[in-house]
């Protein structure tokens, strides 16, 4: 019963689920714990983070001079970019345009790997400007500020671990993206869409917190 | 000939004169499928439950086995019998396996995976697939943590403490660090799991307040898995990067804090008491109504204290650390903090006791570890409330005066919990009821041995024997004679059931679907459980506990 150019939209029942509503809603409902799970764990990073910055001043704010503030500023425009398509691709699957929202699917994985490489952009500068103090058998630019080496170590372990998000994201939001552009997809699995672009979101959402709390808070 | 369960199909190699096998009543979750894949990859709750049990069993064998190799070394003073890093990679094994093996997943992974679908009246958990990975992330864990043991083992205690862990140990620790972090994740997906299938799929009718206890505690627990399991996921990743790439986040010399480690640590591991204490509260406040014949005394309290002790013990970590350098206000707030523990736990024992309480009573196995449960665990928070004075803590801490004290807790409290609720929930997981006699021995028995093992290390840490030392000043030997000797008792009390539990699988009586009368949707099917839980649609019942024997309070609600 859908209108032309859209496919019909719904959830296709599983076993041991009672209801489709009840589906959809234990769908959600996972989604959010996991990533209540992951907020915790990015937190006590930023905690340490943050106990460093109390306890060396100094040192942390001239290591933090020393990150690419410019490349960190686009990439969170581009990161913020990405979760607009992936709205669009959540709005379009409610309508049942499933064309559009593939495109908008493959926008954000677009956007998502242009962060990567900007990022990985940002790494080789801080290679060739002797930033990897986790290196040993590398000289460290900072070497006369000892706790400076430690803020650089975590912005490497915060930034990591959110690139592994991102990365595994990207990976996920691929193949769901060739499952969602076959034929009838939207009608037995629309949900999909919504729960991942809930994950999506968050990944965004950690960015828009690493980024103050490294980059800007210290400058 | 009713219910039939033969395939039917023509074997080509069998011999058509021999009939098919036949089972004379409907196939059950056991009975459904016989191969291995279907074991391997169900993704039946139960089935699932039942490979936990088979897993966590044998790690609760390989700690037990170190535990009494450490109790062998105690028996004389001057540390003769191992060396001193075979000795500290023993208990750092007994530890590591009995915590993050056993006592963890021990309730909720195995009992908490069987039943919280058929306590709400649910077909599954709201993620099987979810469920199997969770166990396949668990065995993974496992994996590493007995590589780092074959290689030669790891001597930094179970709590990874550093500086030891990150500069001077010179043992496995990565390989047991990858195992600890990556067993963490299967408990994330199993509370996950949890929290949505308490919350969305409930038969209709099963309100929160009709739920059974069980499923309360573990909710509560299960909040702790998501909130409390990534901060040690951290913790041991950065342990793990300070150890490999040495980042200096533990390392004063790059301006880090190895007490930051603490507190990231306990962040987590004070929680993890209640991970492993609330799920038996629930199997007790299960089994005593059942053997008390009589309704759970103060059920929303029951309830609520569990909430209440999940969020409570968040803010108590710092206890871990009074004499670490913490600043005397924070000692003091964490102090005051860790008294609260004590409320919602006195709750529950209260109610207890109440429900027990003129009710009329049967003791069989399951109530003789619940009612040793109360008493040891009254004995083990009671101690704790020693170690959270200031003054005391100061005598006390790092002695066996600890170890006494959460043994009580952990032994006492989980693993009586634990056998009390397999006694009572074997029929239902197998459909064959054990020899009672034998259960009663060695309820008995285990409750003997552990005081005897564990009552004189209260004594020994009060007269200051420290903890993780095997050699001591020869006047503690009398009482660490009587400790190892207890723990002998203790492990002939192991034994017992898992010699008379397996043997009943094949030769035991067929349990009748309620063999103890009890209440609980669990109970209104076979036992063993049909694959798909319910023939029929569940009915939740409109009062939880509803026993004959009623306390005085619903008499009054009438009035």
């Amino acid at each position: 019963m859908s209108a032309p150019g859209t496919s019909e939209v719904g959830v296709r029942l599983a076993g041991h689920f009672a209801t489709v509503e009840q589906q959809r809603r234990a769908a959600v409902l996972g989604m959010w714990a996991w990533l209540l799970t992951e907020l915790l764990l990015f937190a006590g990073l930023f905690l340490t983070v943050l106990v460093l910055r109390l306890l060396h001043p100094e040192a942390v704010q001239e290591a933090a001079r020393h990150l690419k503030f410019w490349i960190g500023a686009t990439n969170t425009v581009v990161l913020i970019a990405s979760s607009l398509t992936m709205s669009g691709a959540i709005q379009l699957s409610r309508l049942g345009w499933q064309r559009g929202m593939v495109r908008c699917m493959l926008a954000t994985a677009a956007l998502g790997t242009l962060f990567l490489a900007l990022k990985g952009y940002e790494y080789h500068a801080d290679y060739e400007e002797h930033l990897m103090p986790f290196l040993g058998d590398r000289p460290y630019a900072l070497d006369r500020l000892p706790a400076s080496r430690l803020f650089i170590n975590l912005y490497y372990a915060a930034t990591g671990l959110h690139a592994l998000h991102l990365f595994t994201g990207i990976a996920i939001l691929l193949v769901l993206t060739r499952q969602a552009s076959r034929p009838g997809f939207l009608a037995a699995h629309q949900n999909r869409i919504e729960i991942y672009g809930l994950y999506w979101h968050f990944i965004d959402l950690i960015w828009i917190m690493a980024f103050p709390v490294l980059y800007v808070l210290n400058r | 000939m009713s219910g039939s369960a033969t395939t039917g199909d023509a074997h080509a190699l069998r011999d058509p004169g021999i009939p098919h096998a036949t089972l004379d009543r409907e196939a059950d979750y056991l009975h459904a499928e016989h191969t291995l894949r279907s074991w391997f990859f169900t993704t039946d709750h139960k089935r699932i439950a039942i490979l936990y049990l088979a897993s966590i069993t044998a790690f609760f064998v390989i700690g037990a086995v170190t535990a009494g190799l450490v109790r062998l070394a105690l028996v004389v003073p001057d540390g003769q019998v191992f060396t001193n890093d075979t000795y500290n990679k023993l208990f750092t094994i007994h530890g590591v396996v009995m915590v993050w093996f056993f006592l963890i997943p021990s309730i909720p992974a195995t009992f908490g995976n069987f039943l919280i679908p058929l306590m709400i009246g649910a077909r599954d958990l709201a993620f099987p697939k979810l469920n199997l990975a969770s166990w396949y992330v668990f065995m993974t864990g496992a994996f590493f943590t007995l590589v780092s043991v074959v290689l030669g083992g790891v001597d930094t205690g179970w709590t990874f403490y550093t500086p030891l862990s990150t500069a001077f140990s010179n043992t496995w620790v990565v390989p047991a660090l990858i195992g600890v972090t990556v067993v963490g994740f299967s408990s994330i997906l199993t509370g996950l799991n949890f929290v949505v299938t308490i919350h969305t799929m409930r038969a209709p009718g099963m309100t929160w307040f009709r739920l059974p206890i069980f499923v309360w505690t573990h909710y509560a627990t299960s909040l702790i898995f998501l909130l409390a399991t990534p901060v040690i996921t951290l913790a041991l990743v950065l342990l793990i990067l300070e150890r490999a790439f040495h980042i200096g986040v533990f390392d004063p010399a790059y301006g880090g804090d190895p007490v930051l480690f603490q507190h990231l640590f306990w962040f987590y591991s004070h929680p993890a008491v209640y991970i492993m204490v609330l799920p038996g509260m629930g199997v007790i406040s299960e089994i005593v109504p059942a053997f008390a014949r009589k309704k759970l005394f103060g059920y929303k309290f029951v309830a609520y204290a569990a909430i209440g002790l999940a969020s409570v013990t968040f803010f108590v970590w710092g206890h871990h650390m009074f004499v670490n350098g913490q600043s005397d206000l924070a000692s003091l707030a964490f102090s005051v903090l860790s008294f609260a523990v004590a409320v919602p736990s006195a709750v529950k024992v209260y109610n207890w006791t109440a429900t027990i309480h003129k009710g009329s009573l049967r003791l069989d196995t399951p109530m003789l570890y619940a009612m040793g449960y109360i008493g040891l665990f009254v004995l083990g928070g009671l101690t704790g409330l020693y170690l959270a004075t200031l003054a005391i803590n100061q005598h006390v801490h790092a002695t066996y005066f600890v170890v006494a004290h959460f043994h009580y807790i952990m032994v006492g409290g989980t693993v009586l919990a634990f056998l009390g609720g397999l006694h009572f929930w074997w029929p239902k997981f197998t459909g064959r009821m054990y020899v009672e006699s034998w259960g009663r021995i060695s309820a008995f028995l285990i409750f003997i041995g552990f005081n005897v093992t564990f009552f004189p290390q209260f004594i020994l840490g009060y007269l200051g024997m420290p903890r993780r030392y095997h050699v001591y000043p020869p006047e503690f030997q009398f009482l660490n004679i009587l400790s190892s000797a207890g723990s002998t008792i203790l492990a002939v009390g192991y034994i017992f059931p898992m010699v008379y539990l397996v043997y009943s699988i094949w030769f035991g009586k067929r349990a009748p679907a309620n063999p103890w009368d009890a209440r609980g949707l669990e109970w209104t099917v076979a036992s063993p459980p049909p694959a798909h839980n319910f023939l029929t649609e569940p009915k939740a019942p409109e009062i939880p506990y509803d026993y004959p024997i009623q306390a005085s309070e619903t008499q009054r609600h009438h009035s």
